[in-house]
């Protein structure tokens, strides 16, 4: 056999096996997104949504405490990290833009980006829980808001920072003080990047589990007070998937349905965002 | 008609990053109502002292003038001058077209905004009018509340100039407004500048001779950082004094 | 430069909430480090450096704690994680630059931005419900039929497959981080400039030469932080890993075998440390992880920045 045919042959394997690798990866996606799915389903009852959890082994237990503490955690971490990581943003790119600390600054939030998430329950548990002597709903917010923050800063400053300069000289050969052509152009110009920038990141902490663990711990009862322990989604999937009962998995599979259709919607709103603005 | 002097340049200087020079020892008259052009070629420094006018350099560290700009009798290179009120009486107009991230009438409210109009009649009068004055008026009348990215390159930079002429500036400063533009827009354009010198008084940067030869009045002549000739256009370009001059205006260098 | 008063005052409150709003972020990781060191300092206090890095010992009762076991059970999940899914992520960026037909790259790409998305708690019950049983009846035995019988390895696979072990855990571990290195090393491939590729086309070489010769040194840079950085994160993976690992503090020699790591140690035993010195040591394990991903991490996005430097020339 000539070499060329011998290079030929060897082209063909290594790529049938890159082709091979692609095929594996859509096959664990399409393996957990409908394994997920189908156990998902069969748990959708009513009862998951509107009762509260039924005593150990009992029938007929619902995570309606579960799905609105998710909701009003996720939400205050929301309110907290999005100002915060959008404002932060804006500072390295703009005031800051170009100056050794600015760097600095971005090259620590990206490590951020990626630290353990447990570790971070473990600060606030020190700091929040600790010394008020009880588990709350806040404070499992505000670890959910140091993840976010991060995100939300390092995707606001390279949105900012795509916006092409010539349109700020041009609001300032105006007359405009630098903070309203940040927030009157800069900000529209980049309105879209950083709105995916932000719905991306909801989708990171709706899932997270281990920083809540121990911070606003769990609760089997209903309840609206961030200032105690308060149920979440992800920890009671945790806890019912661990436990003994069957009825605790069902309900485990239809938290995780739920929460897995949650974040893929706002991933795919997200880039989806993002698209249709390009194509203007 | 005699010539009134809108703003006079005395003997500046110009440094980019504390030493830099790129300005030396410039000194001429704009006069009022009138298109003055300034030439050279690329590097010369014709941008840089467009952008003395409205002190655009400030935005950046380590800049420094020296000598001055008097405008309206007053000093503007002096400490202590309210740069968004002289930016809003001096107005710029850059080579690429800059339109905001909004519909065409929020773009020409911008400027006025800033000044504190919000009365919205008012607004509308003077949207309508600034988009006449910048004959853009006809073509975009029913576009009022569309992008402006929707507009054609010509169009925008159309908009652009009335969005500097809303505010009701009275010097105007062009920097080779036309150069990212197709023949007709580019012919549109000229007509546009010759037609706004009666109510503004107008500089303009451009690398394109002819340009300066169809529409400007008085002609500078830049080299290295050095005002080699000031003067009437009809002269600069048919009969200069400088023989510097006269190589750049007949193509033998630059 | 004297402006309007008004406007120097809104000017300055802008930016003073934008400098505060950016510095949050030293604030935490300082933080961090100052709360997790005084949390820890009882532990260290007892235990010193070296001994408790060393120590395989993790007796609540008796009260002596030691990192080895967690640290060992962190790294042997991570590393063989890291090994299944390298090749596997490499493959997939390949296929999507350099094979895929056009119309097929958009949807590829949105399936592997899916698959990252998905929670870890997601990967963690499927791997407890679905994919332990698997590995308990089919793979895990198969393993032990063929890989086991090699003397070599024989120790690697010993033991009762039950599907709660270092294998299953790792086997998780890199599916979750697939699709994140496959994207950055995607990423990096489409830095390649087409010239240069072209050029090695044009002299006549093999699709697979111009990826091997071509592509890939040219990457090099961005597909090593990559990899540091998968690294980093698989590292502080708790929920995916929590639910296959069991919790069983020693060195386990087969991967059959239940193990811990730092993360599973303290998503277990942290609401249950009953003293001050048991949980100053699950603070002691979790400083010792944050030092090591903040090592990591700072590693990739070294050579990320470095690769960021040399292709915008």
């Amino acid at each position: 056999m000539n070499i060329e045919k011998k290079r030929k042959i060897e082209s063909f394997i290594a790529l049938t096996l890159s082709g091979l690798a692609a095929a594996t990866g859509l096959f664990w996606l399409l393996y957990i997104l409908s394994d997920v799915i189908i156990h998902g389903l069969g748990a959708l009852h009513i009862s998951l949504f509107f009762n509260d959890p039924a005593p150990a082994g009992e029938e007929g237990g619902g995570l309606r405490n579960a799905f609105v503490g998710q909701l009003m955690i996720t939400v205050a971490a929301t309110l907290i990290g999005v100002p915060v990581g959008i404002l932060g943003g804006t500072f390295l790119a703009e005031y800051a833009r170009g100056k050794k600390f600015a760097r600095i600054i971005s090259i620590i939030s990206d490590i951020m980006v990626s630290v353990p998430s447990i570790v971070v329950g473990a600060f606030i548990y020190a700091i929040l829980v600790r010394p008020l002597h009880h588990f709350s709903g806040w404070a499992g917010a505000f670890a959910l808001s140091i993840i976010m923050i991060p995100v939300v800063l390092r995707t606001t400053e390279d949105m900012l920072s795509l916006v092409p300069w010539t349109l700020r000289e041009a609001a300032f050969a105006l007359g405009a003080p630098y903070y309203k052509v940040i927030i009157q152009v800069v900000y529209r110009g980049a309105a879209t990047g950083i709105l995916t920038g932000v719905l991306l990141s909801i989708a990171r902490v709706a899932g997270e589990t281990a920083p809540l663990l121990f911070t606003s711990f769990n609760n089997n009862f209903f309840s609206t007070d961030m200032n105690r322990p308060i149920a979440s989604l992800t920890v009671s999937i945790f806890q019912y998937a661990m436990g003994p009962y069957g009825s605790w998995h069902t309900q485990a599979w239809g938290a995780a349905l739920v929460v897995t259709l949650f974040i893929l919607i706002l991933t795919i709103a997200g880039r989806l965002v993002l698209k249709w603005r390009y194509k203007q | 008609m005699t010539a009134t002097t809108e703003i006079e340049v005395k003997s500046l200087d110009f440094y980019y990053n504390g030493d830099a020079r790129a300005l030396q020892n410039i000194s001429l008259p704009v006069y009022k109502n009138m298109v003055t052009a300034l030439i050279g070629p690329s590097g010369c420094g014709k941008t840089t002292l467009l952008r003395c006018f409205n002190r655009m350099h400030d935005l950046y560290p380590k800049h420094r003038y020296e000598g001055e700009i008097h405008f309206q009798e007053k000093n503007i290179l002096a400490n202590g001058v309210d740069l968004i009120d002289l930016r809003s009486r001096i107005g710029m107009v850059f080579q690429k077209p800059t339109p905001f991230p909004m519909s065409v009438a929020e773009n020409i409210a911008y400027g006025l905004r800033l000044k504190g109009i919000t009365n919205k009649s008012e607004l509308i009068g003077r949207i309508e009018e600034a988009l006449k004055h910048a004959a853009l008026w006809t073509e975009v009348r029913d576009k009022m509340n569309e992008s402006a990215y929707e507009l054609s390159g010509g169009q925008q930079q159309r908009l652009v100039i009335a969005r500097a002429l809303a505010v009701e500036p009275e010097v105007l400063l062009f920097d080779e407004p036309t150069s990212a533009l197709d023949p007709i827009s580019t012919a549109k354009i000229e007509e546009l500048v010759v037609s706004l010198k009666k109510d503004v008084t107008i500089i303009i940067v451009t690398h394109n001779m002819q340009q300066a030869a169809r529409v400007s009045d008085m002609t500078g002549f830049l080299y290295m950082g050095e005002l080699i000739e000031y003067g009437t256009t009809e002269k600069i370009f048919t009969n200069p004094d400088n023989k510097q001059t006269d190589d750049y205006i007949t193509g033998r260098f630059g | 430069m004297a402006t309007s008063p008004q406007k120097n005052f809104s000017e300055l409150i802008f930016l003073s909430l934008t400098a505060v709003a950016s510095f949050t972020v030293i604030f935490f990781i300082i933080g961090i480090i100052i709360v997790l060191l005084n949390e820890s300092s009882l532990a260290i206090g007892k235990f010193g450096l070296m001994d408790f890095l060393t120590s395989t010992a993790w007796n609540p009762v008796t009260g002596v704690f030691g990192a080895a076991t967690t640290i060992y059970g962190t790294l042997v999940t991570t590393a063989l994680a890291l090994l299944f899914a390298m090749p596997t992520a490499i493959g997939i960026a390949i296929f999507v630059t350099e094979i895929a037909p056009n119309f097929l790259k958009g949807p590829i790409g949105i399936a592997i931005e899916l698959l990252a998305a998905i929670p870890s708690i997601i990967y963690g019950m499927w791997g407890l419900f679905t994919l332990a049983p698997i590995m308990a009846k089919y793979i895990e035995p198969a393993l032990q039929n063929t890989l086991g019988k090699i003397p070599a390895l024989g120790f690697l696979f010993r033991g009762t497959p039950m599907g709660i072990d270092l294998l299953t855990a790792s086997v998780i571990l890199a599916i979750m981080i697939i699709p994140f290195t496959a994207s950055i090393s995607r990423d990096s491939f489409n830095l390649t400039p087409a010239v240069v590729k072209e050029s090695a086309y044009a002299i006549g070489a093999t699709k697979w030469e111009v990826v091997k010769n071509v592509v890939l040194p040219y990457s090099k840079l961005g597909v090593f932080g990559g990899a540091a950085l998968s690294l980093g994160r698989a590292l502080g993976e708790t929920m995916a890993v929590a639910f296959v690992l069991g919790n069983n503090h020693k060195i386990a020699t087969s991967l059959l075998d239940a193990a811990s790591t730092i993360t599973v140690s303290l998503a277990n035993e942290f609401t249950e440390a009953d003293s001050a010195l048991y949980l100053s040591s699950l603070y002691y394990l979790a400083l010792v992880l944050f030092i090591m991903s903040f090592i990591i991490l700072a590693i990739s996005k070294f050579f990320l920045l470095k690769a960021e430097r040399k292709y915008s020339r």
